[in-house]
């Protein structure tokens, strides 16, 4: 209970008007940061570390986790708005995002975000308060082989996301993992595929891929289709909420994602793809129906965004106890803890308490902002789908530029972003779906360091994997979840599955 | 109709202001005073390209110098990230530039060197290609277990356990400083280490405090807070003295092992041809930022140690680093 004492002192710390003005403050600027494709969380709280310099330490903290969570929440904006997803947490989003967006629901989708955001992100809040330094310790546990098995079971969900046809869905898969093949081999250091370009040796970024892959060919494509066509007339925007029947299948899939993003985050080393990619293939597999996924199933965008933000809430303790970054973000996040003095580590709960718990405090309220902020705001953004598309066009276009172009200062980005553009165009034309390619691509180079640093790790013996409980367990059940569901594709020869539509 | 051209207006305004703040590194000019240009130097912002992205330990390292390198030379200095190919992206980059004294780099070792000695890469630059500045911070490397491993107290209980046994690692990347040191051993004591690869520090950490690697090769200020917080032994220092921030643990040839340092270093240079005496406006503004009491406490703060040396020094240093991985070109196939 002592603990609830001091969540209170945080609390009356955090409230302060002074620091619920840095507070939304941050919340705001990190929503705008999000909202452009390519300045996403990371960039935006490094950019703006700076300027938090002249802050009192907590003050400082405030702001920056506000902007964290802030730009997660503009990432998802985009993903629905125009099917560009700023950031790879928010990729998910776009599968079922942007076709309710198609259908005028942009308005539910964002709503329902927020709400599963806020409700996410406080869920991550109670675990972190009650269970954070117990738990901490049990996900070390997860080393490399763990983390394989983790990276293997999201590939094997993957076939529940292939489309259409299991061969074009394979052919996508395939295409993934060979972009992620591009650049130094970690564990030899050898070049492969640069062909002697410096600017390719550390592969290829995911904004590049993600902006021009989705982005740019939804583009090429709309403006085929427009131009040709008369333009068709804006679906009407329903209300923020979901209807009727919705509600409960909804508020199922935010609790399974708030538990689910939760447990995640505290293994370090995890990025946010892995919770949301979880999140929308279990939502997947115990819908009713899951034939509507793909085609704007509300689950889909619930499910995927709760679990972003309880990742990012989890992924907080193992920083707090253990001072380990568990994603880019948060490094940045205990970077500015060390600026301002304060060493992240198993005893900053013992040494600096009214900190920590201030900070805690905060990021309820910030949530809580994020979500005030949002409802009404949702449907202001969704009025952008109404937007004639020649005027959008020409603004989305210099926002992929702007965006690709800020991510690394360099216009070598630039070019490749276009020619995933055309590619992206050009599968689109031969119903190749893009899905596995992108996430073959983001879960393809974990997969391959993983996989060598556990050999290394058994001394080359590949059964290592099962000697290990944890491993073996996750790998088992993949690899018998994979012979169910390919067993009577093969049999039949083409799998038809009924699916994620891009 | 209006309507939504504001809004496309407004969206328009955003990105260019974020992208305002993002980036605004080339064009701020600042007033000559009465004097021709050429004349003064400098009389314009001058650019620090960082090879490594905004927010990591490097770019903080350099954001925090350069505010006190810009009082001692009066002009804006901004750093632009350009991260990528372990470095070589912002060198390639810089060694492209006019040697006019507006363009610097943050220079690192070993990548530096590793990025032209290898083989394979095959690059026609090397350290004839810089006008060195200044180095800034020294961070030696460190071997640690885990606090509850039994089988090693001593440095000395991890070397005679590895003769015998294949031992696992901790690496921050091949032909990286952690993987050097390990190769170092391997080759000078005969023992088995292996190095697990992986993206960076905090990863190494995670895995040695997991149990999954059984040695722990990082840097001092990698590891400052688990020293002091007991939550890894330390075992030694790969250095030629203790470390401030370590004081009680030994260094490698204390304990018997002579012959093996290791240490990562960061300083600045430009390219090659800056005047002499631009050279030498910026080094001795460097040098006085450097030598900064208050600089050097918060980086400190941050576990790294200030090592001030100056261009010949440096190159001294860089030499000998450049000499130490010749020795183990074997094991790495070069």
């Amino acid at each position: 209970m002592e603990t609830f004492q001091f969540l209170i002192n945080g609390f009356g710390e955090a409230l302060t008007w002074t620091n619920l003005f840095y507070c939304f403050v941050g919340v705001s600027f990190g929503m705008f940061i999000g909202v452009l494709p390519g300045l996403g969380p990371t960039a935006g709280t490094a950019i703006l570390l700076p300027l938090t310099f002249s802050l009192e330490p907590i003050s400082a903290i405030i702001m920056l986790s506000g902007i964290y969570y802030g730009s997660m929440y503009g990432g998802t904006i985009t993903s629905v708005l125009i099917n560009t997803p700023g950031e790879a947490a928010s990729l998910v989003t776009c599968f079922d995002g942007h076709p309710l967006a198609k259908q005028g629901r942009a308005g539910v989708a964002l709503g329902v975000s927020a709400i599963g955001s806020f409700i996410g992100g406080c869920v991550a809040i109670l675990g972190l308060v009650l269970l954070g330094p117990t738990l901490s310790k049990f996900a070390l546990n997860f080393g490399p082989p763990e983390f394989f098995a983790l990276v293997f079971m999201g590939m094997s969900l993957l076939i529940g996301l292939m489309g259409k046809s299991l061969i074009k869905g394979l052919i996508a898969a395939l295409f993934g993992l060979m972009i992620a093949f591009i650049g130094i081999d970690q564990s030899t250091g050898i070049m492969r595929f640069t062909f002697g370009q410096t600017n390719l040796a550390s592969g290829i970024d995911f904004i590049c891929v993600a902006m021009g892959l989705y982005g740019l060919s939804e583009l090429f494509i709309s403006a085929e289709e427009r131009m040709s066509k008369k333009a068709e007339k804006p679906a009407k925007i329903d209300s923020l909420f979901p209807r009727k029947g919705e509600w409960r299948p909804t508020l199922n899939s935010i609790g399974r994602g708030s538990v689910l993003g939760f447990l995640i985050g505290l293994i370090p080393g995890t990025n946010s793809v892995i919770p949301t990619v979880l999140s929308y293939s279990l939502e997947k597999k115990v819908a009713k129906d899951p034939s509507r996924f793909g085609k704007g199933a509300l689950e889909g965008v619930a499910g995927p965004e709760t679990a972003n933000n309880a990742y990012s809430g989890g992924a907080l303790i193992p920083l707090f106890t253990l001072g380990i970054p568990s994603s880019p973000t948060i490094a940045v996040l205990l970077g500015a803890l060390i600026m301002h003095g304060l060493t992240p580590g198993p005893t900053l709960f013992q040494k600096e308490p009214d900190f920590v718990w201030a900070i805690i405090a905060s990021l309820f309220i910030g949530n809580a902002i994020l979500l005030i902020l949002n409802l009404p705001l949702a449907n202001v953004w969704a009025k952008i789908t109404m937007v004639p598309f020649k005027v959008l066009f020409p603004v989305i276009i210099m926002i992929i530029i702007v965006g690709t172009y800020s991510l690394n200062n360099s216009l070598y980005d630039v070019g490749i972003m276009f020619i995933f553009g055309i590619i992206g165009y050009l599968l689109k034309k031969v119903d190749i779906p893009l899905a596995p390619i992108i996430l073959a691509f983001v879960l393809g180079k974990i997969l391959e360091s993983t996989l060598i640093q556990s050999l290394t790790i058994f001394n080359g013996n590949i059964l290592g994997f099962f000697t290990r409980p944890i491993s073996g367990t996750i790998l088992t059940i993949s690899i018998i979840a994979i012979i169910i569901t390919a067993l009577p594709a093969f049999k039949r020869r083409n799998l038809v599955n009924e699916d994620v539509e891009m | 109709m209006l309507n939504f051209n504001k809004i496309g207006l407004g969206i328009l305004f955003i990105v260019f202001l974020l992208v305002g703040c993002s980036s605004a590194q080339d064009g701020e000019k600042v007033p000559v005073s009465g004097e021709a240009s050429g004349e003064s130097y400098p009389n314009k912002a001058i650019k620090v390209i960082v090879s490594y992205s905004a927010g990591g330990s490097s770019d903080i390292g350099a954001r925090t110098l350069m505010t006190y390198v810009e009082k001692e030379l009066g002009v804006p200095v901004v750093v632009e990230n350009k991260p990528g190919a372990g470095g070589w992206v912002g060198w390639e980059q810089l060694l492209g530039e006019e040697p006019d004294g507006y363009t610097i780099a943050l220079i690192n070792t070993p990548n530096l060197m590793t990025g032209y000695m290898d083989p394979a890469i095959n690059r026609s630059q090397n350290l004839e290609s810089f006008d060195l500045i200044a180095n800034h911070i020294t961070d030696p490397g460190v071997i640690a277990v885990n606090k509850d491993d039994d089988r090693f107290n001593s440095v000395e209980d991890v070397i005679e356990y590895a003769k015998s046994n294949p031992t696992t690692t901790t690496s921050t990347g091949v032909v990286g400083d952690d993987h050097i040191a390990s190769l170092k051993l391997n080759n000078k004591f005969n023992t088995q280490f292996n190095a697990v690869h992986n993206g960076g520090a905090g990863e190494s950490i995670t895995a040695v405090l997991g149990g999954h690697v059984d040695v722990l090769f990082a840097n001092v200020g990698d590891v400052t807070t688990l020293y002091n917080d007991k939550e890894i032994k330390v075992l030694a220092v790969m250095d030629d003295k203790r470390s401030e921030l370590l004081p009680d643990v030994p260094t490698l040839a204390e304990e018997g092992y002579e012959g093996v340092v290791s240490w990562s270093s960061r300083g600045y240079a430009a390219p090659k041809g800056v005047d002499a005496e631009k050279l030498e406006v910026l080094r001795n503004a460097f040098e006085k930022a450097i030598k900064n009491v208050e600089q050097a406490k918060i980086m400190n703060e941050t576990g790294l140690t200030v090592n001030y040396l100056n261009h010949a020094e440096y190159l001294e240093a860089l030499k000998m680093e450049e000499e130490g991985i010749k020795e183990i070109k074997d094991l790495l196939n070069w």
